[in-house]
């Protein structure tokens, strides 16, 4: 049946066109000055590092989300445990404050190993929390704005308990947690492109690579392998999933194992890159992880990727006078963004089907 | 001994009375119809011996066994399958994974392919159409698909909720011959219609259901027979 009018349709097809003009216009705009401000490139793969942080970080909402329709807001809390949790598996020392002062695990472990450790420890985290902030709820059937509000509760405790345990200074990795190499890559003019030579941390590239490639595996795992299924039949329609013999429960907690993972990972990511900054270390993050979602269009992998590339590199080029402002630019291209495209980048609009 | 019984089972959604105290029973091989109005309660018998709503008072047994506490995934573990009201297929995956998770509680994987293939036989429009989304497909094909995937976790007992409605009388037609061979296959089926008149044609006893209660028992053909079902169901 036929819903929509003619002018309606009309008003759309203008609506399209001028998005659509809108956003060519900006991507014009965004090469021209990648290309002529000095610098421009070295934004552009400073903004690809942190953005694909900011992509895997956002996927763990995005997992939850799809499942449950509720925003994990202990997601931020659970990438600050990551970092913390690699920083004790390399045999790191707690610092002079809080219950553990002094305090070092008997072993230390290599830095890529301790780093999937602290992300696994997170991932349990995740169950836990699960098993305590969203299932009593959900059994329950209480409105999902109470399990929001309890998801904050947990994030607010998880960050007490850092501070109690650790006390709240700043945690540095080891150096050179990647062995010898060598501290950046020099990757010259780019042919005249840049005026200035390109100067790429090792580290940014390990970032960009590890977040490429859990992105990778996850899509790998949501596609193509039986349990990744019958995850997106539970995201689909989790009464029919359990008709198919699903047990959606335990399928939730392995979602916010995975969510806790990626988050946790994302965290030591990010500690590598900045250090890790105290208890509070990822709730900035966590609410730049949501304009990421939203940007994206909520609830698919792709879109987390593509929101979290935007917003990194759109960060990368504010100018280092105006560098108070940063965090204000994720907001800033999210409004944007909303304002033309509410459904997100990539979001399709709702279609039901009668 | 049945293959399914149900004591004095009542159900409530809130406040709202949908069951009240009805008791049942199919045989091994049997296909045995519930049929009654609009909102008397024959997706909610099948919904409470799914699990997937919880009963008020009562007890489902299957083969036995008390499975009235149960989770809805262990029910299925036992042999039940339930292809629900409005097919309800995973629009957003292929109809071959659709099939895939039909088999979702089996580990056989290689029987699990060479039953995907026999429904496919079964079913020849579903193979031209095995990559497409499920969402896609045409409303008889999306009830075949539905029927097709509760078999592939090889039920001992079918649920079948209104497998003929919104069909066209040519795939109706086609929906019920599939019924009657998985009949002669030894399939046991809990059939619910509106169409009552073709639910008693392929069943062998059939219950009434008015406002939550049963009032009528018996044999497929003499309800067919019977005057009050004639004058409330067959019109
Ligand atoms: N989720 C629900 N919440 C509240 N009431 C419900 C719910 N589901 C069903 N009911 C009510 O319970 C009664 C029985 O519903 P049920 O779906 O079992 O009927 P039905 O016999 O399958 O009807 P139909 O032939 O229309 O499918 C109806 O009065 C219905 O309104
Ligand atoms: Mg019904």
């Amino acid at each position: 049946m036929k819903l929509v009018d003619q002018s309606s349709q009309q008003y759309r097809r203008l609506w399209w066109f001028a998005s659509r003009g809108f956003a060519a216009v900006l991507l014009v705009l965004l090469v021209t000055s990648i290309l002529t401000t000095p610098g421009g490139l070295q934004n552009l793969f400073n903004g690809l590092a942190i953005g694909g942080v900011y992509a895997i970080f956002a996927l763990g909402y995005t997992l939850i989300f799809s499942i449950l329709r509720i925003i994990n807001f202990a997601h931020g809390a659970v990438f600050t445990l990551g970092a913390y949790f690699t920083y004790f598996l390399t045999g790191s020392a707690v610092g002079f404050n809080g219950l553990l002062a002094n305090q070092q695990l008997p072993f230390g472990l290599p830095f890529p190993i301790a780093m999937i450790g602290g992300g696994i420890l997170a991932g349990l985290c995740g169950i836990l929390i699960e098993r305590v902030a969203f299932r009593p709820l959900r059994n329950k059937g209480a409105d999902p704005l109470l399990t929001l509000v309890s998801s904050l509760g947990v994030a607010v405790a998880i960050v007490n308990v850092i501070q109690l345990l650790v006390g709240a200074e700043i945690y540095s990795y080891p150096r050179n947690p990647f062995g010898e190499l060598p501290a950046a890559l020099n990757l010259g003019t780019f042919g005249g492109l840049s005026q200035r030579p390109v100067i790429i941390r090792t580290i940014q590239v390990i970032i960009f690579a590890v977040s490429m490639v859990i992105v990778v595996l996850l899509t790998y795992f949501i596609n193509a392998t039986k349990t990744g299924k019958a995850l997106r039949a539970v995201a689909e329609d989790a009464t029919t999933s359990s008709l198919l013999g699903i047990d959606t429960n335990r399928l939730i907690l392995i979602t916010f194992f995975l969510s806790g993972l990626i988050g946790g990972i994302a965290g030591t990511l990010v500690g590598l890159s900045v250090n890790v900054s105290g208890p509070y270390f990822g709730i900035n993050f966590g609410l730049k992880g949501l304009a990421v979602i939203v940007l994206g269009g909520l609830g698919d992998i792709p879109g987390a990727v593509v929101g979290g590339l935007v917003i990194g590199v759109a960060e990368a080029f504010v100018p280092s006078a105006q560098v108070a402002y940063k965090d204000a630019i994720a907001f800033a291209v999210l409004f944007l963004v909303l304002l033309l495209r509410p459904q997100g980048l990539l979001g399709r609009a709702v279609v039901q089907k009668v | 001994m049945a293959l399914l019984e149900i004591e004095n089972l009542s159900v409530n959604y809130g406040g709202i009375r949908a069951l009240q105290s009805v008791s049942l029973s199919v045989e091994r091989g049997e296909i045995v119809t519930l049929i009654g109005a609009n909102g008397a309660g024959k997706s909610t018998t099948l919904r409470a011996i799914s699990r997937i709503v919880n009963a008020r008072q009562g007890r489902i047994i299957l083969d036995g066994k008390d499975v009235s506490r149960l989770a809805p995934h262990e029910i299925v573990k036992l042999g039940v399958a339930h292809c629900p009201e409005g097919r309800r297929v995973l629009a957003r995956q292929s109809v071959y994974d659709n099939l895939m998770l039909g088999a979702y509680v089996r580990r056989d994987a290689a029987g699990v392919k060479a039953d995907i293939e026999l429904q496919f036989k079964r079913f020849p429009r579903l193979e031209e159409r095995r990559n497409q989304l499920a969402g896609t497909l045409s409303g008889g094909e999306q009830q075949m698909l539905a029927i097709a995937r509760a078999l592939m976790s090889r039920p001992r007992l079918l649920l079948l909720d209104e497998p003929s409605l919104g069909l066209a009388p040519l795939i109706v037609r086609e929906i019920f011959r599939i019924i009657g061979e998985l009949h002669n296959e030894g399939v046991t089926i809990l059939l619910v219609e509106q169409n009552a008149s073709l639910a008693l044609q392929h069943a062998n006893r059939g219950y009434v259901l008015e406002a939550g209660e049963l009032t009528i028992r018996g044999n497929a053909a003499d309800l067919l027979k019977d005057e009050r079902v004639r004058q409330a169901y067959l019109g």
